[in-house]
C-alpha cells in the first residue's frame, strides 16, 4: 500500500503562559491510501490534535507532515486553505453547518470552493443527498430544521462531494443517538468501499469497528496498532472481540 | 450598580467599537460646539469694531466733480439725519503697491487726511511707532489692520504705492482700527498727511465721502431718486454706497461658509455615530440573545437590561460630547486668531459655557433616545423567545439566490446572499455612505475649484480679465487707440469696454442696481459664458447674472426696464450668466445698447490680453513711455534734468498734464519762442488716463481665500474619510466577530482568508455603488445651492471629477471593508473545532 500521509518526527507542543505542553512527540507515522484509519485513545492523549496537524487545519510545531511527495508543514494558511479544498474533506463531532444556508447550499458552498458550477454537479449533489436519504424538500431545509443525524449526513455529503483524496472525521457520531450513530457509520462504510481514504478520530468502539487500522495514542505518541480487514457486517462478533483484546492491552 | 456593572462589561468586550463611539461624539461634539460658538462671535467682533471706531454703519461715496450739496440736504432734511459727516477722499481703483514679498500686487485704496478720519470715526489707533518717530517722518501712512494681519507689514515699513512707473513711498507710523474698508475684497482705507493728500491728488480721483446712521431701513433707490427730482441730475452713475450689514457680510461670509461647512461635517459624523450606535445595540442583542434570556431568567428585568445597553452608550456617548465640548473651549483662542486672519479685526472671544452646554447635552440626549428606540427591543424578549432566538434560527421563508442557480464567482454569489442576511445593516451604512459621501464629494469640488489657486474664481468672476486694464483720457479715439495696442508683438488681443466703478444702472422693480459690463461684440471675449441662452447682440438685448435670475424670477425672453440718465428703457433678456463680480448682479448689454440709456458715455476702457502673461510689467512700461505716462504721474513729475529745451518741454508737458487730469481740458497745443528758436508740441501723447493689472487686484482680493478654502477641502476630505474608515471599519470587524463561527467553518472547507474577506467585500459592494452615485448627484445639488445663496454663481461641474470621486469613494468603502475584515487571517480552524 503507498502512503497517503506521512509525518516525521512531528511534534505539536500549546503554550499556556509560562507553561508549555506537548501534546505530540516526535511522532512518525505513515497513512495508507485506502485505509479506513481510526485512531484511538484516553482524553487528552492527542488524538484530534494529530488529525487537525495531519489534515493541515493547523501547524506542527516540529517535524514534517508528507501528503504523497508534498511538505506541507511549512505551508502558508492559505496555502493550507488551497491544500484542504484540493484533497481533504471534514466531519465534525459538532457539525458545523451554515446555519443562514439550506441544505443544498451548504453542500454547494463546499463543492463550489472546488468545482465549478455544472448541471451535473448539481445532479450529484442532489443525488448524494438523496442517498444518504435527504430528498428533495429536505434539501430545501435548514440545519436548524434537521435533526442531528439528518446534519451529520449532510456534513459528511459536503465533505465527500469534492471527492477528496482523503477523508478526516473528528468524532462523528460524538453528537449522535444510537440510531443516528448507526446510519452515519453505514454512510462512512459505503464511502470506503468505493476506496475512499479515512482518518476517523473516536472514542466510540462502534466507529472504531468500522477501521480497518486502529492506532492508539498515548502522551502524544503510537503505542499499539491494530489491523482489521474491511468491514463486512458478517464477522462483527470476532471483531469486536479482537478490537477489545487490543485496547484492553493498551489501557483503554 | 449591577445595570451599571452589565454596560461595563459590554463596554470592556467591545474595546475597539466603544473607542470609536467616543471618537465620533467627540468629533462632533467638538465641531458643534465651535460652530455654536463662533457663528455669533463673528458677527459680534464685527460690530464691536464699529462700535469701537464709531463708524457710521451708512457711507455714500460721490464722485467729488459731480457730488451737489443737496444730496447731504436731501439726507439732513427728508431723512432726518442729524449726524452726517463729510469730507474728501481720494480712491484708488486697482492702485497698485508693492507687497511684503516685493512683488507687484493692486488693492482698491481710499486716502483720506487725518481730519477726514476723525470726522468719519475715532481714528483708534492701534499697533505703531513713538510719537516722536512718527513726527520725524516726511511720508506717514496709517493703515487698517488688513496690512498688519494679511499682509504682514509691521510699522515702520516701508509702504509703497506705485503709479505710472514711479514709486511713492510711504513709511508705516502704524496701524489703526476701522469700520468700514479693511477687506482688500472691496477697499483699504488709508490716513495720510494734509501734504500727501495734496500730492496724491495728482494721481487718484477724489471722491466725496458722507458718512451717517439711520434708524428705519434706507432705500438708496428711494434716495436717489429724491436726490435726481431736486438736482435734476442721475445721481446712481456718480455714487457708491456702503453699509454695515453688507460690510458684514462681505467680511464673514467666507468664515461663516467655512464654520457651516465644519457643521455639516459634524452632522456627518452625528448620522455615523448614530447609525454605529443602532447597529451595534442590534448586534450586541443578537449575539447576546442566550445571555439576555437568562439574565431574565434569573430575574433581571427587561427594562434592567434596556437600561444596561443605553448607560453604555450614554457613557461612551457622554464621555466623547464632555471631552469634545471640552476641546471647543479650549480652542476658543485657536478660533480668534482664524478669525481674526480671516476678517482682519481683533477678535476675543467669551467662552460661551451655556452654549457648550447645550451642544453637550443634546448630543448626549440624541445617543441615548436613539439608543432607547433600540434597547427598547429588549421587552420583546421574554426569557423563552430570547432563548429560541439564541438558537441561531434565521432563515429566509424562500432561499434567496439558490446556490444551484450560480452562475459566476463563488465568492460572489455567497457576498450577494450576504447581504440579504444584514439587510437593515447595510441600508444604515448606505446612509453613512450617502452623508459622508456627499461632504467628501462636496469638498472634493470645491478643492477641484480651487486646486489651482484663484484662477477658478477669475473663470466664474463673468467679466473679463484683460492682463492690463487702461483707461483711456476723454477725448482719444478709443477705436484707433485698441488698432494701434493691437499692432504690438506681444499683444493677444484688446478690447473696449465701458467701465468706470460708477457706471450702475437701476432697474425697475428690482432693489439691486446693477453694474453694467457692455461690449461692442460679445463673442470676442473669454471669460463671459451664458449658462443659458446668449450674448446680446441687438441695442435691445441684455443678460443678467444667475443670482438676479433667481432672486428676481427674471428668465430668458422676460422683459426688463432699466432707468438711464434721463429715461427708462425696455430690454429684452437672452441669456444668463454666472458671475461673481460686482455682488453678482451685474447686467451685460452691447455698447449701442448701453448707449439708449447713457447717451453721452464712450467706450473708455482698453482691455488688454497678453500672449505671454510674463511680459506684462515690461509691457506696462512700454505703454508708459509711449503714451505718456498717466497724465497725473506726469503733473506730479519734477521737472527733468537735461538742456534748456528738454527742461522747457518736461514743465510744458507738467502743465498741460495738471490742465488735463484736474480741469478736464482734452485737447492743448503749445508753441513758446526762445530767441531763434520755437520749441512747440501738444497733449497728443496723453493718452492713458489711468493703467493697472486686473489681475494683480484679483490675485490680492481672492488669492488668501482660495488658499484657505482649497486647504479648509483637503482637510475636510482627510477628516470624513478617517470617519468613513472608523464606521466600515468597525463594521467590518464587528461581522467577523458575529460570524466567526461561520468564518472558521468556510476555512475548514478551504475557502482562503482571502475569498472570506473578498466575500465580505462584496457584500458593502451594491450598498456603496447605489451611496456613492446618490452622494454624487446630491453633492451636485448641494455645491448648487451653496455657491448660488453664497456667491451667486454655479461653477462648473465636471462629469468625469463627480465620476471619479464616485468611484474613489467606492473603491476607497471597499478598501477599508476589505482591510478591516483582515481579522478573519486570525480566525483559527483549530480553535474553533475545539470550543
Amino acid at each position: 500500500m503507498i502512503p497517503i500521509l506521512r509525518t516525521e518526527k512531528l511534534c505539536k507542543s500549546f503554550s499556556n503562559g509560562a507553561t508549555q505542553q506537548h501534546v505530540i512527540k516526535n511522532l512518525d507515522l505513515e497513512i495508507m491510501e485506502g485505509d479506513f484509519t481510526v485512531i484511538m485513545g484516553a482524553s487528552g492523549s492527542g488524538k484530534s490534535t494529530l488529525l487537525y496537524a495531519l489534515s493541515g487545519m493547523d501547524k506542527p510545531t516540529l517535524g514534517k507532515v508528507f501528503f504523497g511527495d508534498t511538505e506541507i508543514q511549512d505551508y502558508t494558511n492559505d496555502q493550507l486553505a488551497v491544500f484542504r479544498r484540493k484533497n481533504c474533506g471534514f466531519v465534525f463531532q459538532s457539525i458545523y453547518l451554515l446555519e443562514n444556508q439550506s441544505v443544498l447550499d451548504n453542500v454547494l458552498t463546499g463543492a463550489f470552493a472546488v468545482q465549478k458550477n455544472s448541471p451535473e454537479l448539481i445532479k450529484r449533489v442532489k443525488e448524494l443527498l438523496a442517498k444518504v436519504g435527504l430528498d428533495e424538500e429536505m434539501q430545501k431545509k435548514y440545519p436548524n430544521q434537521l435533526s442531528g443525524g439528518e446534519a451529520q449526513r449532510v456534513g459528511i455529503v459536503r465533505a465527500v462531494i469534492n471527492e477528496p483524496k482523503i477523508l478526516f472525521a473528528d468524532e462523528p457520531t460524538g453528537s449522535l443517538n444510537s440510531a443516528s450513530g448507526g446510519d452515519v457509520l453505514d454512510i462512512f462504510t459505503g464511502v470506503h468501499e468505493n476506496g475512499q481514504s479515512i482518518v476517523v478520530v473516536t472514542h466510540d468502539i462502534k466507529t472504531a469497528l468500522r477501521g480497518t487500522r486502529v492506532i492508539y495514542l498515548r502522551d502524544g505518541k503510537v503505542v499499539g496498532e491494530h489491523r482489521m480487514v474491511k468491514y463486512g457486517g458478517d464477522d462483527l462478533k470476532e471483531r469486536r472481540e479482537k478490537l477489545t483484546v487490543f485496547l484492553d492491552e493498551m489501557g483503554w | 450598580m449591577k445595570i451599571f456593572r452589565l454596560s461595563l462589561f459590554n463596554l470592556k468586550r467591545n474595546k475597539r467599537e466603544a473607542a470609536a463611539i467616543v471618537f465620533l461624539t467627540l468629533v462632533t461634539a467638538f465641531l458643534m460646539a465651535t460652530f455654536a460658538v463662533s457663528i455669533t462671535q463673528i458677527s459680534s467682533a464685527f460690530d464691536r469694531c464699529f462700535e469701537e471706531t464709531g463708524s457710521a454703519d451708512l457711507i455714500l461715496l460721490f464722485d467729488d466733480d459731480k457730488y451737489r450739496d443737496i444730496y447731504r440736504d436731501i439726507l439732513e432734511e427728508e431723512y432726518n439725519v442729524t449726524d452726517v459727516r463729510e469730507g474728501r477722499v481720494l480712491v484708488g481703483i486697482g492702485a497698485s503697491i508693492i507687497s511684503k514679498k516685493g512683488e507687484s500686487a493692486a488693492n482698491n485704496i481710499i486716502f483720506a487726511d487725518e481730519s477726514t478720519e476723525r470726522k468719519i470715526e475715532n481714528f483708534k489707533k492701534l499697533n505703531a511707532l513713538p510719537d516722536d518717530e512718527i513726527k520725524k517722518l516726511s511720508h506717514p501712512i496709517w493703515l487698517p489692520q488688513y496690512f498688519e494681519i494679511t499682509g504682514g507689514y509691521a510699522p515702520g515699513d516701508t509702504f509703497t504705492l506705485v503709479s505710472g512707473g514711479r514709486d511713492y513711498p510711504f513709511t508705516i507710523a502704524g496701524f489703526y482700527s476701522t469700520g468700514f474698508f479693511n477687506s482688500s475684497r472691496h477697499m483699504l482705507k488709508c490716513v495720510i498727511t494734509d501734504d500727501d493728500m495734496v500730492l496724491l491728488s495728482a494721481v487718484y480721483e477724489e471722491y466725496r465721502m458722507i458718512a451717517f446712521d439711520m434708524e428705519k431701513e434706507f432705500s438708496y433707490e428711494e434716495y436717489y431718486e429724491k436726490c435726481a427730482a431736486r438736482s435734476n441730475e442721475s445721481v446712481s452713475s456718480i455714487v457708491i454706497f456702503f453699509d454695515k450689514d453688507s460690510e458684514r457680510w462681505s467680511e464673514t461670509s467666507f468664515l461663516n461658509m467655512f464654520l457651516y461647512m465644519s457643521v455639516f461635517l459634524s452632522v456627518v459624523t452625528l448620522i455615523a455615530t448614530l447609525f454605529l450606535i443602532l447597529h451595534k445595540i442590534s448586534k450586541d442583542m443578537e449575539e447576546q440573545m442566550v445571555q439576555i434570556g437568562v439574565l431574565e431568567a434569573l430575574g433581571y428585568t427587561s427594562r434592567e437590561l434596556s437600561r444596561s445597553y443605553i448607560c453604555e452608550y450614554v457613557l461612551t456617548g457622554g464621555i466623547g460630547a464632555v471631552i469634545g465640548g471640552i476641546t471647543a473651549a479650549a480652542f476658543s483662542p485657536v478660533m480668534d486668531m482664524l478669525t481674526r486672519g480671516m476678517i482682519n479685526r481683533d477678535v476675543h472671544t467669551d467662552v460661551d459655557v451655556f452654549r457648550i452646554l447645550i451642544v453637550v447635552i443634546s448630543i448626549i440626549a440624541l445617543v441615548a433616545s436613539f439608543a432607547l428606540s433600540r434597547a427598547a427591543r429588549v421587552k420583546k424578549l421574554p426569557p423563552v423567545v430570547a432563548f429560541r432566538k439564541g438558537i441561531k434560527s434565521h432563515h429566509f421563508g424562500k432561499n434567496i439566490l439558490p446556490l444551484e442557480k450560480m452562475r459566476h464567482s463563488i465568492n460572489i454569489r455567497l457576498a450577494c446572499k450576504g447581504i440579504f442576511t444584514d439587510l437593515h445593516s447595510n441600508i444604515g451604512t448606505g446612509i453613512c455612505i450617502i452623508a459622508a459621501g456627499v461632504a467628501i464629494m462636496f469638498s472634493v469640488y470645491t478643492f477641484d475649484f480651487f486646486k489651482s489657486g484663484y484662477n477658478g474664481l477669475l473663470g466664474v468672476m463673468g467679466m473679463e480679465i484683460p492682463d492690463i486694464s487702461m483707461i483711456m483720457m476723454s477725448g482719444v479715439n478709443g477705436e484707433n487707440f485698441c488698432d494701434e495696442i493691437r499692432k504690438f508683438p506681444e499683444v493677444e488681443k484688446v478690447l473696449l469696454i465701458q467701465t468706470t466703478i460708477l457706471n450702475n444702472v437701476e432697474i425697475k422693480g428690482s432693489n439691486q442696481s446693477s453694474n453694467v459690463i457692455s461690449y461692442s461684440d460679445f463673442s470676442l471675449t473669454d471669460n463671459i459664458h451664458p449658462k443659458t441662452g446668449r450674448f446680446p447682440e441687438y441695442d435691445n438685448e441684455i443678460m443678467i447674472s444667475a443670482k438676479r435670475e433667481e432672486t428676481e424670477n427674471r428668465h430668458v425672453g422676460d422683459s426688463i426696464i432699466l432707468k438711464g440718465d434721463v429715461c427708462e428703457k425696455n430690454y429684452i433678456i437672452t441669456g444668463i450668466v454666472s458671475a461673481m463680480s460686482n455682488d453678482s448682479m451685474s447686467v451685460y448689454m452691447t455698447e449701442d445698447g448701453y448707449r439708449r440709456i447713457r447717451p453721452n458715455d464712450r467706450p473708455n476702457t482698453v482691455e488688454i490680453t497678453l500672449k505671454n502673461e510674463e511680459d506684462r510689467p515690461a509691457f506696462m512700461d512700454k505703454l508708459t513711455a509711449l503714451y505718456g505716462a498717466s497724465a497725473k504721474d506726469t503733473a506730479y513729475a519734477q521737472s527733468a534734468q537735461g538742456s534748456l529745451e528738454e527742461r522747457i518741454r518736461a514743465k510744458a508737458d507738467e502743465k498741460m498734464a495738471v490742465l488735463i487730469s484736474q480741469y478736464g481740458v482734452t485737447d492743448i497745443d503749445y508753441a513758446i519762442r526762445i530767441g531763434d528758436t520755437i520749441i512747440s508740441g501738444n497733449s497728443s501723447r496723453f493718452v492713458i488716463k489711468d493703467i493697472s493689472s486686473v489681475k494683480d487686484l484679483a490675485k490680492s482680493q481672492m488669492e488668501s481665500i482660495a488658499a484657505v478654502t482649497k486647504t479648509f477641502s483637503f482637510w475636510a476630505v482627510i477628516f470624513i474619510a478617517v470617519v468613513v474608515a472608523v464606521i466600515l471599519g468597525i463594521i467590518a470587524a464587528s461581522a467577523v466577530k458575529r460570524q466567526r463561527r461561520e468564518l472558521g467553518i468556510m476555512k475548514s472547507m478551504g475557502y482562503t482568508s482571502r475569498d472570506l474577506m473578498i466575500q465580505l467585500t462584496l457584500r458593502i459592494l451594491p450598498v456603496t455603488i447605489i451611496s456613492s452615485c446618490i452622494a454624487a448627484v446630491l453633492a451636485v445639488r448641494v455645491q448648487r445651492a451653496f455657491w448660488m445663496a453664497a456667491f451667486g454663481v454655479q461653477i462648473p461641474e465636471s462629469l468625469p471629477l463627480m465620476i471619479g470621486t464616485a468611484a474613489a469613494l467606492v473603491l476607497y468603502c471597499l478598501s477599508v471593508t476589505y482591510v478591516s475584515a483582515g481579522s478573519i487571517r486570525k480566525i483559527s480552524v483549530t480553535e474553533l473545532m475545539t470550543e
